[in-house]
């Protein structure tokens, strides 16, 4: 039997895949465009929730600017989407390999310090990258980009119309699984023990050999990739990018699904952020004012289950585990 | 490479200042290959910082380390690691929230070349093999899946040496690590040590005289930042300085 | 040249000072917290806007602002000593606590700022200045209030001074800093003097947003653009450092108001942070911070 954790992420898993899965077929039945979309919408939120988890969890790092690579993404998806041509692989290719280079030389910038200083230091080239691009009129200022073109996805079977709500869902799904899969490939490497090693005792490593610098700009840039990645799926589906995307609080929303979800599984941040995105929708029929809500629930979790979801199930399936000698 | 050379690591001249106080000074020694060296002194006599000017934790003032023909003075942590210099800790410095086989595997992946760590851990076939062994050989093996915080001290402490060895350094420093053991627990790793001396060098800061004398090969004595004495144990038992030092007075 | 430092330079040199004097405040009550509580309080920006909203309140029923100087710091303190109490010391005993604080914090800033935007709305509000009017010195015009600013702030600033580094208040919050245990054996109520810490603080921000309302004016958003600001000058400064949280606070808001002369106000946060992140890649500590130091 495996030890809690990973049941606990198991499940999780399985839990979101059949959730997915049921989502889709009801939804193509009763023709549903809400909740499809709403779904999307959830999944590239948790794309980005799974870097700042990357980071945060699994190496030990807080960033409170992830957004930047978010709107990054986005922003440049859109350029491609409208000015280069309206495909799909074009763009998120583009967006990878973009975001490559822009994470590895914000690396430089940021991975000078640690703990705290690094989390001030990526707040800080959020603010300003967001006051940059508010303040550029060729991005279209503080109106954004609009005009996105609806996106015909090429595939060996035929060509899909991303305008469809349940066809752009799986494709994100796709997207954002692909992104999961190609994290959780990284942690069954040494990298990720190395990772886990940074973060458990980051001062001990230099004397088992490696400098802690490497594994970091590595997270540090994949997580980059991964948050930009995301963003570039953004405006496919709402067919606009604005400034907020770089907000301070989208990287803050990021960091509360998080926790929220269960910090260091990388799948509890996806289910954060259905859930939290869910919250929102239905909590905005009733007020403007969700981030109060949002806010005193991030509260209550850090103060009495700071492991989040995922925390509460592993301690749930350790009860039922606990015959079992050691973890 | 190192063949041809009587000793193993050379220190000269080390100097090391903080502030007004002069911690290592002008201390000179060298360690032959193979077999137990101690460094024992008084409190305050400067030996962790010579550990730490030794192990690359800082930077001398001036002097030089070699081990062997290379010069590693100017090197960091992790070359030394490379040139066969492996150092544990005195307050147990391990990766506590993972488990006992993890640390061992994490220890023993420079082993391995860079590129094996992108490819999945199954691939780092020497680093798991020299995992295991240590499991085995520090008699970790019931442990293998506790988290490293949750071991007894005694256990941690093995797991520190464990963790320092994974490598196959040639030179071994380790800091005081019968700190804290029981008796049995500080026999057995005294053992282990008289064991590894027969075919690595190991170099040791300890507080326990008689462990050492009872250890060591070679014994250097410090106070004050400067080495008093060096010699083989009895040698150094029947040094006036030394009694002085310890005592501070002779002892019939 | 003389006629250039009359008419150009020298509002801005005050200008800068005048802001300078109620950055530093807020830096100081950052730093504060940080050396002596070990907790990064990224809500602190909400109690310098709770200080700006308390007191456009009071004033508009009726009491005067210089009764609101005393008054709103004042009503800060139970609230930040009740944060500190119940929610920042749930999280203190976590081997994570720098991250718990920091995020436990963050939260509480989402909650506040939601909660002015609920009570007092999202537009802004613009009081006036308590002082009107300018005087002329050296030829120049400056406005009454910025100079009262300037001086009032350095009085205050140099009291916390006094206050930490010459009292016995002082001497007891220090050493319930340096060492919990034996100061508790000592007799020292620490939990008690830590959330005091934490409280004034947090009514030093308070004081800042008193002092800069009728500046700046008064919005939901304002703690969140200002920190920023706030944590450079603690950054550049040292963490923990008083003198560097004085010296940076300076530096930094000269830097900001001289610069904007030459180029748009929309360029100058980012210059200050271009600053910041340079002393942290050279002097990752700040000017006179070091690890651990009031």
């Amino acid at each position: 039997m495996l030890n809690p954790r990973s049941r606990a992420i198991r499940f999780i898993e399985l839990l979101l895949l059949t959730s997915a899965v049921v989502l889709f077929i009801v939804g193509a039945i009763l023709g549903d465009t809400f909740f499809l979309r709403l779904a999307t919408e959830a999944l590239i939120f948790g794309g980005l929730a799974m870097s700042v988890d990357l980071l945060l969890g699994i190496v030990g790092l807080l960033s409170l600017g992830q957004a930047l690579y978010f709107g990054f993404g986005a922003y440049l998806s859109a350029v491609v989407l409208k000015e280069i041509s309206p495909s799909f692989l074009l763009a998120i290719g583009i967006v990878a390999l973009a975001s490559l280079v822009l994470g590895w030389v914000a690396s430089f910038i940021a991975l000078r310090s640690k703990g705290v200083y690094f989390a001030l230091i990526t707040f800080g080239l959020a603010q300003v990258a967001a006051k940059v691009v508010y303040n550029t009129r060729s991005l279209g200022a503080s109106d954004g980009m609009m005009g996105v073109p609806i996106l015909q996805i090429w595939t060996p079977f035929g060509s899909l119309d991303a305008g469809q709500p349940g066809t752009f869902f799986v494709i994100t799904f796709l997207t954002i699984g692909g992104l999961y899969a190609l994290l959780k490939y990284f942690l069954t490497t040494p990298m990720g023990s190395l990772w886990h090693a940074i973060r458990s005792n980051e001062d001990r490593l230099p004397y088992i050999g490696y400098k802690s610098k490497g594994p970091k700009q590595v997270a540090f840039v994949l997580a980059a990739v991964v948050a930009s990645v995301s963003g570039a799926l953004y405006p496919m589906l709402r067919g606009f990018v604005s400034p907020e995307l770089m907000f301070f609080s989208v990287s803050g929303n990021a960091v509360v699904t998080v926790v929220l979800g269960g910090v260091g599984t990388l799948i509890g941040p996806i289910l954060g952020s259905v859930l939290l995105t869910s919250f929102k929708s239905i909590i905005g029929t009733w007020t403007v004012h969700h981030h109060i809500v949002i806010g005193i629930i991030f509260v209550v979790i850090v103060v009495s289950a700071p492991k989040g979801l995922a925390g509460l199930l592993v301690r749930r399936f350790s009860k039922i585990c606990s015959p079992e000698g050691g973890e | 490479m190192m063949d041809k050379v009587e000793f193993i690591l050379k220190a000269s001249n080390l100097c090391k200042r903080f502030g007004g106080l002069s911690a290592v000074d002008n201390v000179s020694f060298e360690v032959k290959r193979s077999g137990v060296t101690s460094i024992i002194g008084p409190n305050g006599a400067g030996k962790s910082t010579l550990f730490n000017l030794l192990s690359g934790s800082f930077m001398p003032d001036s002097g030089t380390v070699l081990i062997g023909e290379c010069d590693i003075t100017s090197m960091n942590s992790e070359a030394r690691l490379s040139a066969g210099m492996a150092r544990s800790f005195q307050i147990t410095n391990l990766f506590f929230d993972l488990s006992v086989i993890d640390n061992l595997r994490i220890a023993s992946q420079a082993l391995e070349p860079h590129s094996r760590l992108f490819l999945p851990l199954s691939k780092s076939v020497i680093a798991l093999e020299r995992a295991d062994e240590l499991l085995e050989e520090f008699g970790l093996v019931e442990a293998r899946n506790q988290l490293a915080g949750a071991l007894s001290h005694g256990q941690q402490r093995r797991l520190e040496i464990a963790v320092t060895l994974a490598t196959r350094p040639k030179l071994l420093l380790l800091d005081e690590p019968t700190q804290g053991m029981s008796q049995a627990d500080t026999q057995e790793t005294a053992e282990l040590i008289k064991r590894l001396g027969l075919n690595i060098t190991v170099l040791l800061i300890e507080h326990d005289v008689d462990l050492v004398m009872d250890l060591s090969g070679t014994v250097i004595v410090m106070a004050q930042g400067r080495k008093l004495a060096e010699g083989d144990p009895n040698q150094v038992r029947s040094n006036p300085l030394v009694q002085t030092a310890y005592f501070g007075e002779e002892l019939a | 040249m003389l006629e250039s430092l009359q008419y150009i330079y020298a509002p801005q040199i005050i200008n800068g000072l005048s802001i300078g004097v109620a950055v530093i405040l807020m830096a100081l009550g950052l730093t504060i917290i940080f050396g002596l509580l070990d907790v990064i309080n990224m809500s602190h920006g909400e109690f310098y806007a709770a200080g700006a909203f308390f007191s456009v309140t009071l004033v508009a029923m009726g009491v005067s602002f210089w009764v609101c100087l005393l008054l709103v710091p004042l009503l800060l303190v139970p609230i930040g000593f009740a944060m500190e109490r119940l929610l920042i010391q749930k999280v203190f005993h976590y081997k994570d606590r720098h991250i718990l604080t920091l995020l436990l914090t963050f939260g509480i800033a989402m909650v506040l700022e939601d909660s002015y935007k609920i009570i007092w709305g999202a537009n802004p509000i613009k009081p006036s200045a308590p002082i009107s009017g300018a005087s002329e010195i050296l030829g120049v015009m400056f406005p009454n209030y910025r100079l009262f600013l300037m001086g009032f702030g350095a009085l205050l600033i140099l009291s916390v001074w006094v206050l930490i580094y010459k009292t016995q208040l002082g001497a007891i919050v220090r050493a319930a800093a340096y060492d919990k245990d034996m100061s508790s054996s000592l007799g020292i109520p620490v939990m008690r003097v830590y959330a005091l810490t934490f409280a004034f603080g947090v009514a030093l921000a308070g004081l800042a947003g008193v002092l800069l309302a009728p500046i700046y004016s008064v919005f939901p958003t304002m703690g969140r653009d200002f920190i920023l600001m706030a944590f450079s000058v603690v950054i550049v400064g040292g963490l923990g450092s008083i003198k560097g949280a004085v010296i940076a606070g300076i530096l930094l808001t000269q830097l900001q108001s001289i610069s904007s002369l030459y180029i748009s106000p929309v360029w100058s946060d980012p210059l200050v942070f271009a600053v910041m992140v340079l002393v942290l890649m050279f002097k990752p500590t700040g000017l006179y911070g070091s690890m651990k130091n009031a």
